[in-house]
């Protein structure tokens, strides 16, 4: 592998090429149609028989001043995010945590319990708590109703933007914390007992040694979980399309997904379905961005 | 190492909505099940034309399709092979594959539509076929004019269906009430339904077009009108106003309807009403037979009045149905066209129509089922030819269905975020914006 000689300088490319070549037709291919696409206007009709308009920056200029983006879509997208990664990153922990305490027989068994909260389909989790949370017929709701949270006589959690985000928010935190979970679990096995053991013997509680030990030492484990919960909870889609009126029929739940999608297929305005694509991934590569460099300047200290 | 894998997470998301573009409907270049194409004697033995058909119209459509594919192959010699396609995400999946150019050779297209994907370039002109096979007379003008568009035929009509009420026979008579002849009526009989039994919905309202649009057009009201080569919402007209605040007025101050029917389709309503939770409900001429099929226990306890108006006589509903269309991209359009009007003419239309509860859309057809006085067909029959109406024949209102105007529109009123007059007000901007573009 190691051998200096011939066409060395070629070798890694020649080996990396079909790989290089995958990711091109994949993902480089239709990113860059996107891209372009959000400068054109592009509809049913240039779709079926070519020659589309490029008309500049006239889409990012449309959803840039529709006060849909500012008023629902944006704030949607930012806080069910938010609240998404900091509610599954902080259950993803306690699971691990308690995962990590259990005997090997418990261990599997509750592991086993978390993977299934994982292993069901986003579409068919999502159907299970849109029919918890029925209006009529729904067993949350009814629990909801007996302690007085609801009204179930007038109220139809759905059309409430508040109540249909806090249901996406169990939906998406019950799917992802298993990740999470296993995860840092993976990570906290790595710690040498005697670590722990030491700080306990200084007198350290469970807190401060979860804080002064296990925290640092499972700072790269933590990036990565964040950073994919990140990603994960700002392009929720089908979480959010198939509940009651997430598919356009009420427009206070919109989020960047959801509006990109019903934009380009419902409505057949690719390129300002594009243009809120292009939106939402700039967004997301900054707040990725902003987030690394802080990491690793920590780091660096 | 995470450089890489982070970047091409983004690469990723960001190619996501146009893979659906490409990866979405590409399924109609498998051979179709069964191989032996020996039979039949005709000149296009071995080829297969992929039809898609919505899914749910025809609760027997398997043992149908068999029959229609064993006749075809006998009369062309070439195979058919049916897809089924759920109406919810019919229009996505067309669009999908116009873009990906993998749509079928013949598909059932519902008539909003036809003018849309028709001016797109994306179905083929049939007038010449239709003026060859003598036919230009034979189908029923309203449906055949859905599908028209300056002058050129995007669709043969196949069937045509209307909405009126379905009602509980039982739980009316228990009431001791008549059905419903006016709106006051409406109100009066779904009081009486609720006092009789508490826990019924009396008349569920739920956010659908075509439960909607009866009250606007019985008000007086207009969903658009034309004028020269632009359309103009009329939703937001005193009279589209009057009708929808009678509509929420039954939701909110009568209290028919339950909260959960403000996130509710046509179908969610009807199963509903299958499962005997509504006393009455606006449902289309083909669902009787389903109702039935789905709980037994309905069996002989329906009846079917016409959606009165607001002092008697009836409200216009929605008179929707179905186009088979030729795809642009077909390479076997006399094959497709021989298919098509297999299906909407003769036999197979009337065939379909029996089992489906459709009204077929040919006038030979549909004459003979005037004189019908089947009590779950004549009053859908007097709805089609007295009260019925089209929703505006323009390549912009399969757009305006893709926003889903009207749904937002029935959801933010019976949410209580709107008043029928903001609501509609909205609505109305929404429309227009999407005409004038």
């Amino acid at each position: 592998m190691s051998s200096p000689a011939l066409g060395s300088a070629r070798r890694p490319w020649l080996l990396l090429a079909p790989t290089l070549a995958v990711i091109g037709i994949l993902l480089l291919w239709p990113m860059v149609r996107v891209v372009v696409l959000s400068f054109q206007d592009f509809g049913l009709r240039e779709l079926v028989r070519g020659g589309a308009e490029l008309i500049g920056l006239q889409n990012y200029r449309d959803v840039l001043t529709d006060e849909r983006l500012w008023r629902v879509a944006l704030p949607n997208t930012v806080v069910f995010a938010l609240v998404c990664v900091v509610l599954t990153v902080v259950v993803g922990t306690l699971v691990a945590l308690l995962l990590h305490r259990l005997s090997p027989g418990w261990r599997t068994l509750v592991t086993m319990a978390v993977m299934a909260a994982w292993a069901v389909p986003a579409v068919t989790g999502t159907y299970v708590w849109v029919y918890l949370f029925d209006a009529r017929a729904g067993f949350l709701t009814g629990v909801l109703g007996q302690l007085g949270l609801v009204d179930v006589a007038t109220q139809n959690l759905f059309t409430e933007r508040g109540w249909f985000y806090a249901i996406a928010t169990l939906n998406v935190v019950h799917h992802g914390f298993p990740f999470v979970a296993v995860t840092v679990l993976a990570g906290l096995v790595t710690i040498p007992s005697e670590l722990p053991e030491a700080a306990m013997i200084d007198g350290a509680n469970a807190w401060q040694r979860f804080r002064h030990v296990t925290l640092p030492m499972l700072k790269p484990v933590f990036a990565i979980v964040t950073i994919l919960s990140t990603i994960w909870d700002f392009k929720v889609f089908t979480q959010i399309y198939l509940m009651p009126g997430g598919d356009g029929s009420n427009r206070e739940v919109l989020n960047l997904g959801t509006w990109s999608y019903i934009t380009a297929m419902s409505q057949n305005q690719f390129g300002l379905g594009a243009a809120i694509a292009v939106l939402l991934t700039v967004l997301l590569m900054v707040i990725t961005a902003v987030y690394l460099r802080t990491l690793f300047k920590e780091e660096e200290l | 190492m995470m450089r890489t894998s982070r970047a091409t997470r983004l690469l990723a998301l960001a190619a996501a909505s146009t893979l659906t573009l490409t990866a979405c409907g590409s399924d109609d270049s498998g051979s179709g099940s069964g191989g032996d194409a020996g039979s039949g004697g005709g000149d296009a033995s071995g080829e297969t034309l992929t039809v898609w058909i919505m899914e749910g119209t025809n609760p027997d459509a398997t043992p149908f399709f068999e029959e229609v594919s064993t006749a075809f192959e006998e009369e062309t010699g070439a195979t058919l092979d049916i897809q089924y396609v759920p109406w919810a995400s019919a229009h996505d999946k067309f669009t999908n594959s116009i873009a990906g150019g993998t749509g079928p050779d013949v598909a059932e297209v519902g008539t909003t539509w036809t003018p849309e994907f028709g001016d797109a370039g994306a179905l083929m002109d049939v007038s010449d076929k239709i003026e060859e096979a003598g036919l230009a007379d034979g189908y029923v003008d309203s449906v055949l004019e859905s599908g028209t568009l300056d002058g050129a035929v995007y669709g043969a009509p196949w069937y045509a269906g209307v909405r009126s009420i379905i009602y509980r026979t039982d739980l009316l008579e228990e009431a001791g009430v008549e059905p419903p002849t006016t709106w006051d009526e409406l109100v009066s009989v779904g009081e009486a339904l609720k006092e009789s039994d508490p826990d019924l919905i009396p008349f569920p309202v739920p956010n659908s077009t075509h439960t909607t649009t009866p009250f606007i057009w019985g008000a007086g009201g207009e969903v658009a009108t034309q004028e020269g080569d632009t359309w103009e919402s009329g939703l937001d007209s005193p009279e589209s106003i009057e009708g929808l605040q009678f509509l929420e007025s039954l939701a909110g101050e009568h209290d028919l309807s339950t909260p959960a029917a403000s996130t509710w389709n046509e179908a969610d309503t009807r199963d509903a009403f299958a499962r005997g939770e509504a006393g009455m409900i606006i449902s289309g001429s083909w669902t009787p037979k389903s109702i039935v099929e789905a709980n037994g226990d309905l069996e002989g306890k329906l009846g079917v009045v016409p959606i009165p108006g607001p002092d008697g006589g009836m409200s216009p509903s929605f008179a929707g149905g179905s186009h088979l269309s030729v795809f642009e991209t077909t390479d076997n359009e006399d094959l497709a066209w021989t298919f098509v009007e297999m299906m909407t003419t003769g036999e197979y239309a009337e065939m379909w129509g029996e089992q489906t509860g459709f009204f077929p859309a040919t006038n030979d057809l549909l004459s003979q089922l005037e004189e019908a006085e089947d009590p779950l067909v004549a009053p859908f029959a007097q709805q089609m030819l007295e009260a019925s109406a089209t929703l505006p024949v323009t390549p912009q209102w399969g757009q305006v269905e893709g926003a889903q105007t009207i749904p937002a529109m029935m959801e933010s009123i019976l949410g209580g975020k709107a008043s029928p007059e903001e609501a509609a007000t909205t609505a109305a901007d929404e429309m227009n914006e999407i005409f004038g573009s």
